[in-house]
Formats: C-alpha cells, sequence, structure tokens
C-alpha cells in the first residue's frame, strides 16, 4: 500500500486534486446551505431580517456563484487535474502554476459571495462579480487552460482520451464567453461598479449566450468529460461506444451555442432568433442522450454493480436526472410551452433537476471515487454514502415536484379569464399560491444539504483513517530501522 | 485521408477544430446583434435617465430586483391587461445592462411608473407587509436613512457615455442632444451640471417625503417612477410595431 | 446569380441554412464513424485507455465485495 502511494505521489501531483476536492466540500455545504436558506426566505419573508447582506436580492447570486463556480468550479479542476494526468500518464505542468489557479480560484470565489452581500453586483445573472474579480478569474483561467495543454502535450500515452476534449471545450468555451459578457467600463479605477458595453436587447442576447452555456459548457461538457472518465472506472469496464462519443462531442459542442435565445421567447428579440434557438434546443435532445445512453450503456451486462456499489447508484442517477433534464429543456424551449413556464418556477425546478440530479450527484460519486485513490485507504463508511445517495434523491424529488406544482400552477393562474373576459387572480394571489410548494422545496433542500454534510464526515473520517495509516506504517518503518 | 486519430492525437488540432464548432453558433448568435439595431423600433420619447434615475438603477442592480422582477412584458393578453402594453426594444435601449429579469417572483415593473404614488412606494418599500399582506419581498428600511452617494456621478455618466449613453461633455454633443430630445431633456443630459441636476430632481419631486436629505430612497423612487412611462402609445399605431417583431 | 447570394444575407433564413449544414456535416461524421469495420475495431480500441494507467485492477472503495 504505502508503495503504490509514494510511486503515485511522484509520478502525479494528487496534491493539488486533494486541495480542490475538499474546497469543492466545502463550498457546497456553504452554497447549499445559502440556497436552504433563501428558499427559505421565499416561505417566510421575517428570514431576511432586514439586513441588507441577506435580502434575497443580494444572497441570492451568493447561492448561484458559491455552488456553481465554488462546488462546481473546485470539482472540475480536481477531477480535471485528476484525468489528465492518468489518461496521459504523466504529472501535471507545474506545481507551481497549478497552485496558483487553485488559489486564484478560491479567492475569486469568496470574494464574489462577500461583495455581493455588500451590494457589489454588475447584475447579469450568474456573471454578477465585479470587474477586478473578473479579471482575476480572466488571469487564473489562462493560467488553467496553458497547464492542460502542456500536460496533454507531455504525455506518454499517444492517444488524447475523450474525456480530455470535453475539459478543452469547457475551459476553450468558458473563456469565450466570460470574456464577452463582461467587456464593461468601470466607473474608475477604485470603483468597484461597472456599466456593460451593450446595451438593452444586444445586452440581452449576450447574457443569455452566456448564461446558456454556462449551463452548457461549465455545467455539462465539463461534467460529462467527468462521466467519460469515471463511470467506466468505477464500473471497472470501458465506456459503451467509442464512436458514440465522437459523435457525442462533436454534435453537443456545436450545437450548444446556438440555443441561448430560448430564454428570451417572446421577449423584445427578433422572433427569427427565437425560432432559430428553439429549432436547436430540440435538436440538442440527440447529442444529450446520445450521452445519457453511453454513459448508462457502459454498466451493460454489469447491471448487478447498482445493487452492491452505492458510488455507481449515484452516477447512473445522475445520468438518469440528465437524461430527464436534457428533455424537460428542449420542451421548455417550445415557444408554446415557454409562454406558460418563463418567468415562473417550472424554470428554477428545471435548472435543479440538472444543477442536483445531474452536475452535484456525478460530482458526488466522482468524488467518493477519488477520495481512496488520492488518500490510498479505504472509504470510512460504505453505509454513509448509501444515506447519502437516499437523502440526496428524496431532496431531488421534493424539490422539483414542488416546483413543477408551483410554476405550472401560477402560469396557469396568471393565463387564467373569468366569464366576463377580465383576469381571474391578481398577481398577489398567485403568491399566495406558492407557500405550501416553496415550503416543500425548502424541506427538499434541506434534505440535499444533509446529504452533503453527511458526505464531508465521512469523507474528514476518511482522511483521519487515512492519516493515522501512513503514521502507523512509518513507525513500523521506524522500528524496522531501529 | 482525414482520421479522426489526427484530432486525438494532436493537441493544436483538437483546440482549434474545438474551436470551430462552438465558434459558428457564438458568432450567429453575435452577428445579429449587429443587425438588430435596425430592428430596434424608431419611437419618440426614449431618453437615457436622468442623473438621479440612473442612481436608482444603480441601487435597484445592487440590491438585486432583478431576481424577483422582471421588466419585459410579453404580447400576451393576459400580461397586457396586467401590466399594460408590451415592451419594446427601443425601451430598454439605454441600459447597461439591461433588467429584462428572468423571474417573476414578484410582478413585472416595465411599466410601473405613474402606476402608485411616491408615499406608497416609500411605504411599500420599507415595510410591503403593510400594504400588501401576502407579499413576500423583503423590507428595505435601510433605503430611508441611507444618504445617496452622489460623489461619483459624473465619473458613472462619463462611464456610461464610453458605452455609448448620450450624455454630454461637449457644447457639440449637448446641441446634438438638444436636436434629438428636446432643451429640457438636453438640459438633464449634460454631464457638467450632473449634480446640481440630481439635486434639484431630489428637491422638487420630494420622493421619500423628506426635504431635507438626498436618501437612496429618493433615487429608486424616481426610477421606478420613470419605468415603462417614455413612450406615448396614443401616437402610434399598433401595426407599426409588429414590423420590428 | 447574386440572387442566389443575397439569400445567405437574410437572416431568416439562417435556420435553413444551418440546419443543412448541420445536416451534411453530422451525416459524413456517423458515415465515417460507423461505416467502415475495420475503422470501427480501431476506434473502438481507444477506449481503453482509462484502464492503461497501472491502477489497481479492483478498486479498493469497493472493499466488502472482493475481501
Amino acid at each position: 500500500m504505502a508503495e503504490t502511494n509514494t510511486q503515485n505521489a511522484a509520478q502525479y501531483n494528487y496534491d493539488i486534486v486533494r486541495k480542490f476536492t475538499i474546497m469543492a466540500i466545502v463550498w457546497a455545504v456553504l452554497g447549499m446551505g445559502v440556497g436552504v436558506w433563501i428558499a427559505s426566505e421565499l416561505a417566510w419573508p421575517f428570514l431576511n431580517f432586514d439586513l441588507p447582506g441577506l435580502t434575497f436580492g443580494r444572497f441570492r447570486p451568493v447561492h448561484t456563484t458559491l455552488v456553481i463556480f465554488g462546488f462546481g468550479g473546485s470539482a472540475l479542476f480536481a477531477t480535471s487535474y485528476y484525468v489528465v494526468q492518468r489518461t496521459c500518464q504523466v504529472r501535471l505542468y507545474s506545481d507551481a502554476m497549478a497552485k496558483f489557479t487553485f488559489w486564484g480560484w478560491q479567492i475569486a470565489v469568496g470574494l464574489a459571495a462577500i461583495t455581493y452581500m455588500m451590494g457589489y453586483t454588475q447584475g447579469r445573472e450568474y456573471a454578477e462579480m465585479t470587474w477586478p474579480i473578473d479579471l482575476l478569474i480572466a488571469v487564473t483561467w489562462v493560467a488553467y487552460f496553458w497547464i492542460y495543454v502542456q500536460t496533454i502535450r507531455r504525455r506518454s500515452q499517444p492517444h488524447i482520451y475523450v474525456a480530455n476534449w470535453f475539459y478543452i471545450a469547457f475551459i476553450l468555451a468558458t473563456a469565450l464567453l466570460h470574456i464577452f459578457n463582461n467587456w464593461a467600463a468601470p466607473v474608475n479605477l477604485f470603483s468597484l461598479t461597472s456599466y456593460s458595453f451593450h446595451a438593452g436587447v444586444q445586452d440581452a442576447m449576450t447574457q443569455w449566450w452566456y448564461g446558456h452555456n454556462a449551463v452548457g459548457f461549465f455545467l455539462t461538457a465539463a461534467f460529462l468529460g467527468m462521466m467519460y472518465y469515471f463511470v467506466p472506472k468505477q464500473a471497472g469496464r470501458p465506456v459503451y461506444s467509442y464512436r458514440l462519443s465522437i459523435i457525442h462531442f462533436w454534435a453537443l459542442g456545436f450545437m450548444y451555442m446556438w440555443v441561448g435565445t430560448h430564454h428570451l421567447h417572446w421577449t423584445a428579440i427578433p422572433d427569427w432568433t427565437s425560432t432559430l434557438a428553439a429549432t436547436f434546443s430540440i435538436m440538442l435532445l440527440m447529442p444529450s442522450w446520445g450521452g445519457m445512453i453511453n454513459g448508462i450503456m457502459t454498466l451493460s451486462g454489469a447491471w448487478d454493480k447498482l445493487r452492491t456499489d452505492p458510488i455507481m447508484l449515484f452516477m447512473i442517477t445522475a445520468l438518469s436526472f440528465y437524461g430527464m433534464s436534457t428533455f424537460e429543456g428542449p420542451l421548455m424551449s417550445l415557444k408554446s410551452v415557454n409562454a406558460l413556464s418563463h418567468y415562473t418556477d417550472w424554470t428554477i425546478g428545471h435548472v435543479h433537476s440538472g444543477a442536483l440530479g445531474w452536475v452535484a450527484l456525478i460530482s458526488f460519486g466522482s468524488i467518493y471515487h477519488l477520495l481512496p485513490r488520492l488518500y490510498d485507504t479505504k472509504l470510512y463508511s460504505l453505509r454513509l454514502v448509501y444515506v447519502h445517495f437516499w437523502l440526496a434523491t428524496i431532496g431531488i424529488v421534493l424539490y422539483i415536484s414542488a416546483m413543477w406544482v408551483a410554476g405550472i400552477g401560477q402560469g396557469l393562474l396568471l393565463r387564467a379569464f373569468d366569464d366576463y373576459g377580465n383576469l381571474a387572480y391578481t398577481f398577489v394571489e398567485t403568491v399566495s399560491f406558492l407557500h405550501k410548494p416553496y415550503v416543500v422545496r425548502a424541506i427538499g433542500g434541506m434534505f440535499f444539504v444533509s446529504g452533503v454534510i453527511v458526505m464531508a464526515y465521512n469523507i474528514f473520517m476518511t482522511i483521519r483513517q487515512s492519516k493515522r495509516e501512513q503514521a502507523e506504517i512509518e513507525a513500523k518503518l521506524a522500528a524496522k530501522m531501529a | 485521408m482525414f482520421k479522426h486519430e489526427t484530432v486525438e492525437t494532436n493537441a493544436g488540432w483538437l483546440i482549434i477544430l474545438t474551436l470551430l464548432a462552438i465558434g459558428v453558433g457564438g458568432l450567429v448568435e453575435i452577428v445579429p446583434l449587429y443587425m438588430i439595431d435596425e430592428t430596434v423600433e424608431k419611437v419618440e420619447g426614449v431618453r437615457p435617465y436622468t442623473p438621479l434615475e440612473q442612481r436608482g438603477r444603480d441601487i435597484y442592480i445592487r440590491e438585486g430586483c432583478y431576481t424577483c422582477h422582471s421588466q419585459m412584458i410579453r404580447p400576451f393578453r393576459d400580461e397586457m391587461m396586467r401590466y399594460g402594453h408590451y415592451s419594446l426594444a427601443a425601451e430598454s435601449q439605454y441600459d447597461h445592462p439591461f433588467q429584462w429579469g428572468s423571474k417573476r417572483t414578484g410582478p413585472d415593473l416595465a411599466r410601473l411608473g405613474g402606476k402608485y404614488s411616491n408615499e406608497w412606494h416609500v411605504q411599500h418599500l420599507v415595510a410591503p407587509r403593510s400594504v400588501v399582506p401576502e407579499s413576500i419581498m423583503p423590507n428595505y428600511p435601510w433605503l430611508l436613512e441611507d444618504k445617496l452617494d452622489i460623489s461619483d456621478i459624473s465619473d458613472r455618466m462619463k462611464a456610461l457615455k464610453l458605452v455609448g449613453v448620450p450624455y454630454s461633455e461637449t457644447k457639440a454633443e449637448f446641441d446634438a442632444n438638444v436636436e434629438k430630445f428636446g432643451k429640457d431633456v438636453a438640459e438633464m443630459l449634460d454631464i457638467n451640471k450632473a449634480t446640481e441636476n440630481l439635486i434639484a430632481q431630489a428637491q422638487s419631486g420630494n420622493y421619500d417625503g423628506n426635504k431635507s436629505d438626498i436618501t437612496e430612497m429618493d433615487a429608486l423612487v424616481a426610477y421606478l417612477q420613470v419605468l415603462g412611462t417614455m413612450v406615448d402609445y396614443s401616437k402610434y399605431d399598433e401595426e407599426y410595431f409588429v414590423n420590428f417583431r | 446569380m447574386s440572387d442566389f447570394f443575397l439569400w445567405f444575407t437574410r437572416p431568416d433564413n439562417s435556420k435553413l441554412f444551418v440546419l443543412i449544414l448541420f445536416f451534411v456535416v453530422y451525416t459524413l461524421i456517423i458515415l465515417y464513424v460507423f461505416t467502415n469495420k475495420k475503422r470501427s475495431k480501431r476506434l473502438e480500441s481507444y477506449k481503453n485507455i482509462p484502464f492503461e494507467d497501472g491502477d489497481e485492477t479492483t478498486p479498493k472503495s469497493k472493499d466488502k465485495e472482493h475481501e
């Protein structure tokens, strides 16, 4: 055991992977905790406590940033650094630069959360960070790209494995999106406020081009990279079809970029742009489901693993949610459906079936897979992994069903007319209707967060156990020497 | 003969082809951004915000109002009965950034201006449930207490000018604004007079019901009261707008 | 002939244009990837890359059933 460890430690840079993995869990607990808090604010508004930093408007970006960039981002850094080393069979390029990406990213996420609570924001969804933080992210990202490419160039394996293609597409696309969407003029050098370069319609197009592709490349392509490595590894068998993965990659990369405008159906943008987006959204179903099938079928012939391996359970459930939300997405991008669903909680539910069901579950599965290898020990408890799995699944189901009721219900109430052709409900009557679903949603969120806390405990104990084992081995060695 | 292996074994090819694949969609979505300039309706009345309204808008953004309120009325019967005429592209042409929003936890605000009195807004912002019992909006008592920071107003207007809002600094720019918006509006858009304009509007408008101080409430209410009021729809034939959709 | 080029400049036509472009390119990719038996076999062989890294064959995390 000690032998493989020292060998791997010399061959690969595991230290950086460990750092990012731990931070992913820290941000998950914080970000999802904030999520439960703001969900509860909607059910019980007194929770805003009249404190500016805690009001929904300022706290909601804290939730999205900590979860997407803190948890999701750190999980992606960790897994991509691990996967690129293992599949290229070479040590990560430059330890110092890797460390720089770690601190750059963590500081950016932390500063973002603090500044939002102080009221500094760009007012662009999922890109609320003020301009100095945007610059820090840009520099960090360039370093990330450089490390990744240099590591691939030094590979001892002739082929670049498919997981790395997805990670590269994610790094490139995120760079493009970040640069173009955050183009802005600062008020002055000492002000955190800036005004975006575009206005009105153009700004809306740019922002949702960014917004949707943040989903497409940050939250989908990159996590598919994770899937293409960790699902086969955990299953102990290669991916179902390599040829399908080639088609999957090119089709997904090409098509995602077109669909952003479906967030702007029926608004003041020209109609043809939104029909174009809707068309591509429907077609996107094909590569999405191709990828899902590729992942799930990897297990074909070994389905019994689902009964014995909770980590596999996480991964396959993640893929199922991926399939579900990539079916729901195209449905909601139809202009007729969107007329009802847009502006309602249906959208929120859809995002979370993707974010909790797909992104979070596949990350949890991958982290559970990683942990014993990073710390050269066994997982502290497999039973706790099961507990986590069920808490998470119940949480997601409660969350998304509550949001279906809330979203579809409110959508129907808002467009209801009485016998005389007047509006049947005032807006605030629909708000009262939302109370019960909001309570259920908050409870669903609490389930999910409890699961993450169980995971954090399991990880903490695993690391402690690894340290103890290490100490024992060293003591034995020392005894032998003496 | 092309082989997929070429891409799989060469990082350079992989990067170039990936950029190409993801670039096409981006380009076709960005090129229209420039064409859209022609698809913004030509309507009278839409003007940049006054210094006070712009500061109100800054506060609107700071408090994250867009996380619960949209500013984009869609052309549906129920929305037009509830909120008013559907939003035009022209109406947000000076909005940096746009605040169309994506979620209505509260109602749309695109045509909020003039619907309620200043007193109602102050009361509602300080304690929403005192006027709408079922509301789930947070209280914003500090808006009434905190003095508005007007020290950097001209820097803000200059930054906005840099990104394309026609605020004026020189005589020539001022004259162009007179031509475009009329003398009264042009005066308000003059960066050199930003501070005095702001103070004058806050005092004459007295949005927060307190004459002695200029609070953040003054600015925010001034902004909320101008939302959606710039275009006079009685002047236009409905068919005219349809051409731009 | 110039009419033909003008067709491309109208944004309304972009949908049809990219649909055709997309369809042709991806049909070619699918044909390339799935038709030739030898090529298929070669491509599929790359899926074993993750298993060539000298990692332990039985992952330690699945302790219970293997021990």
